[in-house]
């Protein structure tokens, strides 16, 4: 079925170079899950390999059924011996079958359980760089798609493998057995099967994703139009629009065509190569029986044999797919797995004391795969009180921000925390001493309480009321329907993003740590808000280093001192009444601020 | 896996009367493809038969020839050659139909679902924006797109396959009962205990595949929380919390999938039990009916094949039910949409040509979202042909509404906008909003070039062309591209900086040259250079137009003629900007908090 492609997930493409090491390094992950799980492992192949052995001793059974027919010395009680035989037979191979799918199968879902498990306990433990490479949609396409062609492989794909095997050789034998040249025959047919399965499942993989790729395309394409209606109704692009949608839908219609041709010799392709073999052995196999070379028992009985096999030929080719699409996704997954955090983990020297100033000393940085750096030459020292941050966007203060909250590495000696080169210090560690609001809120799918006690699930209901209403938001969580018990996120209320960011305020502030840090946290609380917001900050702050990026100035003339930023430059520090007087560009950012924030809140406040 | 579902996850809960209608409906949508329908199943029929034919023909081949000791051995070997002929044919004469059967299949099914999806699409265009603003976006896309595609795998793989499968049932039946009814009957013992299999195993199935599901959209929900908010995550030391959290959930999803796997263990071997039960009775019964000279050794082996045919449909019919039910449920949501009709009448001989003066007025007008809660209040204003108005107030003040009700996304519930005197009631829509240039913040980019971007559609001469991209300022995109106008931009193509895609929005307006120019300024960040360039292009898109513009900035408020100040959906001032500052009233409140704080002053007077 469609749905059930693990297409190659945007960024983890594999090139296929060098492939063969990469896959056995990713191979490499599964030992320690085989390990774990031998004994399941062990029983259930013993299982599978029984049942089939037990099932080639059907056609015994009807061979001897059969010539004891023909050759007219059947009697009664030895047919229903033999038909007993079948049943009894059948039974114990159901049992089997019962005991593989539950281990071998059970099997791959443990190690699936396992690796994503391990895959996501992995991705807490990257940084900045690496989800900015990778976007949250393709990670997650690796453990759920990537992970389901890993399941695959590990369930049916060994299931199949295991059994083609075994069949074939098992029934081979038995075909050899009864006539060796007859066998060898009627298995000419069999490799033309196994390779077109293999050389046109490849094709069908290859069509089938563009058929996937369309769909990506014209679903992405609902989307902008009805994201956008307002828009396309003013242009009057109705009925345009919907010739360019039918234009993409013929050729998705097009490219499932193309699909389906291969589709439509694959799928009957097995049909045909097993019905002939079955010719050769009614020609042949006939001939012989009617020379009597072979008994019509024999005869029958091969031709049980023949349609034993058939299935196998045909999952070989599958399986081969299954495998290779297995390995590749373990290979974008190892490589994930494999990846590791660019910030230096240092073994931590016993409790160092992190007091004291956070100093920048000629600090530039550059993200990785740009020219231009985010920083120049920053010489800066954070201490005690407010520092408001203002400049451009792009002017780097919010990679200020993150440098210091350690989300990116900085050069040694760049950055200093009490005294000491942060590269030195453990990440962990610092952290701790920081509090931060980012300027894109998560809000977890919870209660209101939970989201705010993130970083401390212990603390007091008041604890957690006194920082909402530090944060201005303690009234509007009241007028809730349950209060602080409201649940918000995906499937609850939804908060505005003033009440996202006071929130997450609530949520920093309750860490009660000695640093805070508001990246552009406030942007979208109205004016008024903010202002009572700075002020109200300024008596919780007592003793801490706060920094506030703010791109409205007016909160900051409560700021102990203002740095403006310009192209990744310090470019003036002072007071806000300092900076108006002789700061030009401070003054020039100030009258550009927009028109529409202060007059709501001018309105606000005349109301 | 799950095919992309935006987080709509839906499972199909049909009431059983509305069933057969719905079925009704589907099935009319083949409908103008009936011939094609019918050479499907005309060629179904020929692949059934050529599958039932081929034992038969072995069992000739084994009673007539290869068993019959009354004919010379010659004739024996020369009969059996001919069958082989026969059964050659046979044999690829159904591989071809089968292959014909699959393209013409995809050929229809894909034309009827692009039918539909066409349909549906173009229908959904056509509704009014109340409607858009109720739907979830994801939502209108899973229709266009996955619902779409369920109805497909119903059309195709099922109704199809269902077919053969029924005809093979009932060939295979009727052909037992021909070779020897009373073994037959034996046979159809069977049957009860095979539907109550199927009918158990599919609901069981069915409803394990739904946690199945569930459990994984619920391991897709947490990762995307956890994976955007991952830096919080870790700046909150909050690790180990959410590894637990998802190992709960993971752990539930394995719980699931195993639960899957035992229901599969016991009722996938049951058929194979059943299956070796028809083979004991062949064996036992049978056998019995050859030796009293009721049958032949021939119909023996052919009703071992007929028995493996018989049993082989029964495996996937649990999945083919699910197919159904989620198809049934899709094609529900989709008549949904397409049952709903436009919520903004048409007037019963709408005006097409309009007067291009441009004058606006909107007279007495209220009007809210929800009725209940007005948005704009009695609001009265007009605007001669040529003039420049701006709207100024806060967020939520009612200036957007001002601008979906010129469009006439909505219609005032109070009061009338009218444009050159005439109610926009009367007007046909989209020659109403032909005369109406709207330029927004977003700007969407359909798929082709960038002269297809800028002429959405309209014929414009070369010259003229020129003029336009000189006058919006993309002469140095368009010198900078390579291919110039014919460069693909958008998807594919060349990506647009933000400041780019606004000047497209200009261009677009400039090439349809409407009479009145509604502009919702950008207030996105770009830099001065671009800004300059958006200066000119508003200033050249707004000579000679009737304009209505939403600002941010005082440079456009300055260009305005008059200024409409609108607080809480009413209009508290109107008047130039010299009248309104000289007032002393909120505009002036409003400049005051803006322009004058501390001596900003002079250097917003000498931008």
């Amino acid at each position: 079925m469609r749905g059930h492609h693990a297409g190659p997930a945007g960024s983890f493409a594999s090139a296929p170079g060098q492939l063969r090491g990469r896959a056995l390094q990713a191979l490499r992950l599964l030992r320690p899950l085989l390990r774990r799980y031998r004994w399941r492992l062990t029983v259930g192949l013993a299982a599978l390999i029984g049942v089939d052995f037990l099932q080639l001793l059907v056609p015994r059974f009807i061979k001897r059924a059969v010539d004891s027919l023909s050759a007219g010395t059947a009697t009664n009680p030895l047919l229903a011996r033999l038909a007993g035989a079948v049943v009894a037979l059948a039974l114990v191979v159901a049992g089997c079958r019962f005991v593989w799918r539950t281990l071998i199968l059970g099997f791959s879902r443990l190690v699936e359980r396992d690796i994503r498990e391990w895959l996501f306990g992995h991705l807490l433990t990257l940084d900045r760089l690496f989800f900015g490479r990778h976007p949250v949609g393709a990670t997650m396409a690796l453990a759920t798609n990537d992970l389901a062609a890993v399941q695959l492989a590990a369930g049916m794909g060994v299931v199949a493998a295991v059994d083609a095997v075994v069949m074939t050789i098992a029934a081979f034998c038995f075909m050899l057995y009864i006539h060796p040249l007859l066998a060898l025959l009627t298995l000419t047919p069999m490799p033309f099967l196994a390779l077109t399965t293999k050389v046109l499942s490849a094709r069908v993989h290859q069509r089938f994703h563009k058929v996937q790729e369309q769909f990506s395309r014209m679903t992405e394409f609902a989307r902008s139009t009805f994201a956008f209606i307002p828009l396309y109704k003013a242009f009057t692009q109705e009925e345009a629009q919907g010739a360019r949608f039918g234009k993409l839908g013929e050729e998705y219609v097009r490219d499932n065509l193309r699909l389906a041709t291969v589709q439509g010799i694959l799928f009957p392709a097995s049909g045909l190569v097993g019905n002939l073999s079955l010719l050769i052995v009614v020609v042949y196999g006939g001939r012989l029986t009617v020379t009597g070379a072979i008994s019509t028992g024999d005869f029958v009985a091969f031709l049980s044999y023949l349609l034993m096999l058939t299935w196998p030929m045909m999952a070989l080719g599958w399986v081969f797919n299954l495998f290779q699409r297995g390995v590749i996704a373990l290979e974008r997954i190892n490589e994930v797995l494999a990846a590791r955090p660019a910030l230096p983990e240092p073994v931590a020297t016993g409790p160092a004391s992190l007091a004291g100033a956070i100093i920048l000393r000629n600090l530039t940085f550059t993200y990785p795969g740009q020219g231009q750096p985010a920083l120049r030459e920053v010489s800066v020292e954070f201490g005690q009180g407010i520092t408001g941050i203002v400049g451009r966007t792009g002017a780097g203060k919010s990679t200020l921000c993150q440098l210091i909250a350690r989300l990116y590495p900085v050069a040694d000696g760049m950055l200093l925390m009490g005294g000491r080169d942060a590269n030195t210090l453990p990440v962990a560690a610092l952290r701790e001493r920081i509090a931060y609001v980012p300027q894109e809120v998560t809000v977890f799918s919870d209660t209101i309480a939970a989201n705010i006690a993130l970083g401390n699930p212990a603390a007091s209901q008041e604890a957690i009321e006194r920082v909402a209403r530090t944060a201005a938001i303690h009234e509007e969580i009241l007028a809730m329907p349950q209060g602080y018990q409201t649940r918000v996120g995906e499937k609850g209320v939804r908060l505005s993003g003033g009440q996202r960011q006071r929130l997450a305020l609530a949520r920093a502030l309750l860490l009660d740590r000695p640093v805070l840090i508001i990246d552009d946290g406030l942007a979208a609380v109205d004016l008024e808000t903010e202002q009572h917001i700075v002020l109200a900050l300024r008596e919780y702050l007592a003793g801490r280093t706060c920094l506030i990026v703010s791109h409205r100035l007016a909160p900051l003339q409560y700021a102990d001192r203002i740095l403006v930023f310009d192209n990744g430059r310090l470019v003036a520090a002072g007071t806000h009444a300092e900076l108006l007087a002789q700061n030009r560009f401070y003054a020039t950012i100030y009258a550009f601020q927009r028109m529409e924030e202060a007059t709501g809140e001018a309105g606000h406040a005349a109301a | 896996m799950q095919p992309h579902d935006f987080g709509y996850f839906e499972e199909g809960h049909l009431a059983g009367g509305r069933e057969l209608r719905l079925w009704r409906r589907l099935i009319g949508f083949a409908g103008p493809y009936w011939p094609w329908v019918l050479v499907a199943v005309l060629l179904s029929f020929a692949v059934t038969g050529a599958t039932l034919a081929i034992p038969y023909l072995v069992r000739l081949a084994v009673d007539h020839y290869i068993v019959n000791r009354t004919l010379p051995i010659a004739d024996r070997l020369g009969g059996l050659l001919q069958m082989a002929a026969l059964f050659a044919v046979v044999a690829f004469g159904g591989f071809g139909a089968n292959f014909f059967q699959v393209k013409v299949l995809e050929r229809t099914g894909q034309s009827i679902m692009q039918q539909v999806r066409q349909r549906l699409f173009r229908h959904l265009l056509r509704l009014d924006l109340a409607f858009f603003q109720d739907q979830p976006t994801g939502k209108l896309v899973t229709r266009v797109t996955n619902d779409i595609q369920n109805l497909y795998e119903m059309f195709t793989s099922v109704i199809v396959t269902v077919f053969n499968d029924a005809l093979t049932f009932v060939g295979i039946l009727a052909m037992l009962f021909w070779l020897n009814w009373r073994l037959a009957l034996l046979m159809l013992c069977l049957l009860p205990l095979l539907l109550l299999h199927t009918f158990w195993f599919s609901r069981l199935a069915r409803d394990a595949f739904r946690a199945i599901r569930t459990g994984l959209a619920r391991i897709n929900a947490f990762l995307q929380e956890a994976l955007s908010g991952v830096t919080v995550l870790q700046l909150f030391g909050r690790e180990a919390d959410a590894r637990a959290k998802f190992a709960a959930v993971n752990e539930e999803y394995l719980a699931d999938t195993l639960r899957q796997i035992r229901i599969f263990g016991v009722f996938m071997p049951a058929v194979d039990l059943l299956n070796s039960l028809g083979i004991a009775g062949v064996i036992w019964f049978g056998g019995h009916e050859i030796m009293a000279g009721r049958m032949t050794i021939g119909v023996l082996v052919a009703f071992l094949s007929y028995l493996r045919l018989f049993f082989q449909p029964l495996r996937e019919l649990s999945q083919k039910s699910s197919v159904i039910q989620s198809a049934l449920a899709s094609g529900e949501r989709i008549f949904e949409l397409l049952d709903r009709e436009s919520a903004m009448p048409l007037a019963a001989r709408p005006k097409t040509v309009v007067s291009v003066r441009g004058a606006i007025s909107f007279a007495g007008v209220t009007f809210g979202y929800d009725p209940a809660k007005p948005v704009l209040r009695e609001i009265s204003f007009e605007v001669a042909p040529g003039e420049t108005v701006a709207l100024v107030g806060a967020t939520g003040a009612g200036k957007s509404t001002v601008i979906n009700l010129l469009e006439r996304f909505h219609d005032p519930q109070v009061g009338a906008v009218r444009l050159d005197g005439i109610d926009l009631r009367e007007f046909e829509p989209t020659a109403l909003r032909e005369q109406i240039g709207l330029i927004m913040q977003e700007v969407f980019v359909v798929p082709g070039t960038l002269r297809d971007n800028i002429l959405l559609g309209r014929e414009v001469e070369a010259a003229r062309l020129a003029e336009v991209v000189e006058e919006a300022q993309l002469g140095g995109l368009v010198a900078q591209l390579p291919g110039g106008l014919d460069a693909r931009i958008g998807e594919g193509g060349v990506g647009l900086a933000a400041g780019q895609r606004q000047l497209l929005a200009f261009a677009r307006v400039l090439a349809r040259d409407p009479c009145i120019l509604v502009l919702d300024e950008a207030t996105a960040n770009i830099d001065s250079e671009t800004e300059i360039m958006v200066d000119r292009a508003i200033a050249a898109t707004m000579a000679g137009r009737t304009c209505i513009v939403i600002a941010h900035r005082l440079s456009t408020v300055r260009r305005a003629h008059r200024i409409v100040v609108l607080d809480h959906g009413r209009i508290v001032e109107q008047g130039t900007h010299q009248e309104l500052l000289a007032q002393q009233g909120f505009y002036a409140h409003l400049h005051a908090l803006q322009f004058n704080n501390g001596g900003g002053a002079q250097q917003a007077k000498g931008e």
